[in-house]
């Protein structure tokens, strides 16, 4: 034992819903540590960080805070005690401004006054810190983006000046250097005393900012090392128990394939640039770029989404040529969208697996007077879930109980399902374990060699190098690049990334054939 | 008792206990049948029966309405008025104008689609919030009920009453054999078809609706003009069962047709309920309400304890998700 207390310990904690999800959980962090806790999706870490918070009830096992027993049964109690968490899904109120989404969280007494300006200042230097310092704390939080929308969750959480920080996957939605910025406030919090749990499936990042690590598998601690004697690689095989394979997906060899996706000049009030581009049948196209660079917009208005100003977007089928004007004729015309914000665009919570897979595709499963097979519903969602590795009790499970990284993966079964020919994946592995997210590489890659089109967006460079044929490169909504596969390097890419925002004069449409 | 055979009663009593909480709300009409049945030695008799199955109709058809616009994330407030409405039009149809029978009700019928349509148009396509829509609804349909009938009742004769006078002494009518088929099929249609799906759909999460291609303004108008529609047929089956149009039919019907659906399981947040459990709701209501008279309860402590049964209900449905 380093401290005299430890900053928390939990002995025993026992947790089952449908199935025992904790047996006999142990941990003991001392104050200033930063320690990492990592597992498959749905190995029970978010549930951990709700007992810890009183979100969830344990059923068996005890908790010491400080030395102290500590057993909060609602985030009052814990904030209280001085433990906040960050929640993996996000917990904002889109109608109020982000300072007052801030006071929410750290006012003492319901009755508070809301004193404008002293909050606004506070948050105001919150959000700089977190490196927000653009976004006005008065505008309403729905209008911000996902990414956005993490940081101030992350603002949230810090404002409570707690000792104990419990975050859950807080850098799922953020690039790389938002994510080295907070992991910067960590270490500080940390020198100070604070104690972090941090949890994540970027492996990368639990070491570089971590002092120790625990591995959460079939409910128990497998392992809690210094982060120092680890790799990511002994991390990936404790998770999986067992040495996952790391071999990359083969792709067969690009053939010359028709054109399928054409979009031309096209603009949208979020996209005042032209953009330009094809797409070839069975191609893997990724689109890099910062934050805020457009990349979802894109995504948005490919799919019809977003009010078109200009230009087109014109899929090639069969000889045929048609325009894609609004989602429903996008799905008719075989264009799927996995959209970023899983909570809000994707899952229906109230609903079970086999809704939400099936729910873009119901033709698939009814005959056809529109009534309902359930049996095909049963072995569709089956197959699916089994081939991209669902952790869940059955079809009948309701959504809300799947944990983040599961609901993830039945966002894609969605598509699969409903037989889309082009895919748009923003952000498709958000918060999707190792293991799973190798499996969702390898179900891509298959699908494009079966002639399946996939645009993706992602913030893990490494990611889309990895499986892309050819990456786009959108710099403060300006397509500014095209690389292919054979002749990229990941400094040409970022040097891409900020080019637009590294001029002064007023950008101009790039057109890249 | 051996500890095996202690442990399989045990289990048996969890499995009752289960059974009995997934299917709460037909235990609870079961408990007040038999509680009526115990204190009141007239209650479980056929006049109970056919004053029950009078009642029932209108306000069956009109819950199923209610619920879909429920489960679709909407409110209807105007059906009450539109039952009038459509009463009025039917009365007035075959009184004043001599149109035959079946042409008037299916006037009246189309009023009430026409409403919803408005209400639909309004609320779905234009984005009013449909809470004001249908409030506004329900002052404008109650009007245009006074004015087809000169704010008078209208009789209508027995042609009629022949929709709803039981057969026999069977206390069956065919008033009653339509609202119960309907509410067959609007359960089918919920739970077992491409619409349903996206009527809960389209509930639970309206953004992702649109983004799984379902087009969230067409569901919820298509509901509406569902319950306008529904709420017109309440209104023959209430001129039918009074003989006569009255424009003061169905006032505050909205409030109970609410109520059994809320009581049937039926969320107000959107995305979840049952048709076959907003029919169990409009029973236990109804049976309250007769079963309390029979024993001598006032108005007004019928009144109080009705609200309390409700607001029980969801105490209940709270408990139990
Ligand atoms: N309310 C609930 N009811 C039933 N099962 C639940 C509930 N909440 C969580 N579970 C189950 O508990 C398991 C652990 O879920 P948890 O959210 O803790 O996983 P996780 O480790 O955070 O995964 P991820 O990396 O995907 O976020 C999952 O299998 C999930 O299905
Ligand atoms: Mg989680």
């Amino acid at each position: 034992m380093t401290a005299p207390n430890p900053r928390i310990v939990a002995k025993g904690v026992c947790k089952s819903f449908a199935a025992p999800v904790l047996r006999d959980v142990g941990l003991e962090i001392p104050p200033g540590c930063i320690h990492g806790l990592v597992g498959e999706n749905g190995a029970g870490k978010t549930t951990l960080a709700k007992i810890i918070v009183g979100l969830e009830g344990a059923d068996a096992g005890s908790l010491l805070l400080d030395g102290q027993p500590y057993r909060p049964t609602n985030t009052a109690d814990s904030l209280g005690a001085g433990v906040a968490i960050c929640a993996q899904e996000l917990s904002l109120v889109d109608d109020l401004s982000i300072a007052e989404n801030i006071l929410l969280h750290i006012s003492t007494s319901s009755w508070a006054r809301i004193r404008r300006n002293s909050t606004h200042e506070k948050a105001w230097t919150l959000l700089d810190l977190v490196g927000l310092e653009s976004a006005n704390s008065r505008s309403r939080v729905g209008k911000l983006s996902l990414a956005e929308k993490q940081l101030v969750e992350i603002a949230k959480t810090l404002a409570t000046d707690a000792k104990l920080l419990v975050l859950d996957e807080p850098t799922s939605a953020l690039t790389a250097p938002q994510a080295e910025r907070l992991h910067g406030i960590l270490r500080d919090k940390a020198r100070d005393g604070v104690t972090v749990i941090y949890i994540s499936h970027r492996l990368g990042d639990v070491l570089n900012v971590c002092d120790r690590v625990s591995v959460l598998r079939d409910g128990k601690v497998r392992l809690t090392e210094d982060c120092g004697a680890l790799s990511e690689k002994a991390l990936i095989r404790e998770m999986a128990g067992a040495d996952a394979d790391f071999e990359a997906p083969r792709r067969s060899a690009e053939s010359p394939a028709p054109l399928h996706l054409s979009v031309d000049g096209l603009r949208t009030s979020k996209l005042p640039h032209a953009i330009n581009f094809n797409c070839r049948r069975g191609e893997l196209l990724g689109i890099a770029g910062l934050a805020g660079s457009g990349r979802t917009e894109l995504l948005n208005a490919i799919f019809g989404l977003d009010k078109r100003l200009a230009g087109s977007v014109k899929i090639h089928e069969d000889g045929r040529t048609t325009e894609v004007r609004n989602p429903r004729q996008a799905i008719r015309c075989g264009i799927g969208l996995v959209a970023e914000d899983r909570s809000r665009d994707g899952v229906f919570r109230d609903q079970t697996l086999g809704f939400n897979v099936t729910v873009a595709g119901l033709g698939r499963i009814s005959d056809r007077t529109g009534r309902l097979v359930r049996s095909k519903e049963a072995s569709a969602v089956g197959k699916l879930i089994d081939a991209l590795r669902v952790r869940s009790n059955g079809v009948h499970q309701k959504m809300r109980e799947l944990s983040g990284g599961n609901q993830q993966k039945s966002m894609l079964a969605r598509w699969l399902h409903c037989g889309s020919r082009l895919l748009l994946l923003d952000e498709p592995t958000r918060g999707v374990d190792v293991a799973a997210k190798l499996a969702i590489h390898e179900e891509l890659v298959r699908l494009r060699n079966s002639g399946i089109t996939v645009i993706a967006v992602s913030s893990e460079l490494e990611e889309l190098q990895s499986l892309c044929d050819r990456i786009l490169v959108l710099s403060k909504r300006v397509l500014v690049a095209e690389f292919h596969r054979s002749d990229w390097s990941q400094q040409e890419i970022l040097a891409a990334a900020f080019s637009e925002y590294a001029r002064e004069d007023e950008p101009t449409s790039v057109a890249v054939p | 008792m051996t500890l095996e055979r202690r442990h399989l009663a045990i289990e048996t009593g969890f499995r009752v206990i289960r059974v009995l909480e997934d299917n709460l709300i037909f235990v609870s009409l079961l408990a007040i049948v038999a509680f009526f049945g115990v204190i009141s030695d007239s209650f479980l008799s056929l006049t109970t029966l056919s004053t029950l199955f009078n009642q029932l109709p209108a306000l069956t058809v009109v819950s199923i309405g209610m619920t879909l616009v429920l489960i679709s994330g909407g409110i209807d407030l105007s059906v009450g008025s539109v039952v009038a409405l459509s009463a009025g039009v039917i009365g007035a149809g075959i009184s004043l104008f001599g149109l035959p029978l079946p042409l008037a009700a299916c006037l009246g019928i189309l009023a009430g689609a026409l409403a919803g349509l408005a209400n639909g148009g309004l609320g779905a396509y234009l984005r009013l919030p449909i809470f004001i829509v249908t409030l506004g609804m329900l002052e404008v349909a109650r009007g245009l009920a006074y004015l087809v009938t000169d704010s008078q009742t209208v009789y209508i004769g027995a042609k009629i009453q022949a929709f709803a006078i039981p057969w026999g002494g069977s206390g069956v009518s065919a008033s009653i054999l339509v609202a119960l088929t309907l509410v067959v099929a609007f359960e089918f249609l919920l739970r077992s078809t491409i619409f349903g799906r996206q009527i809960v759909a389209v509930g639970s999460n309206e953004s992702a609706a649109e983004i799984s291609g379902i087009d969230p303004r067409r569901v919820r108008c298509t509901v509406l003009v569902i319950s306008g529609l529904l709420a017109g047929l309440g209104g023959l089956m209430n001129a039918a069962y009074l003989g006569s149009a009255d424009p003061n039919a169905g006032i505050g019907l909205e409030l109970s047709a609410i109520a059994a659906a809320v009581i049937g399981g039926t969320s107000l947040m959107g995305g979840r309920g049952s048709v076959i459990g907003a029919f169990v709701g409009v029973l236990i209501v109804s049976v309250l309400q007769i079963g309390l008279a029979q024993i001598g309860i006032t108005e007004p402590t019928k009144r109080v304890i009705t609200g309390a049964v409700i607001i029980l209900a969801v105490i209940l449905d709270r408990w139990r998700a």
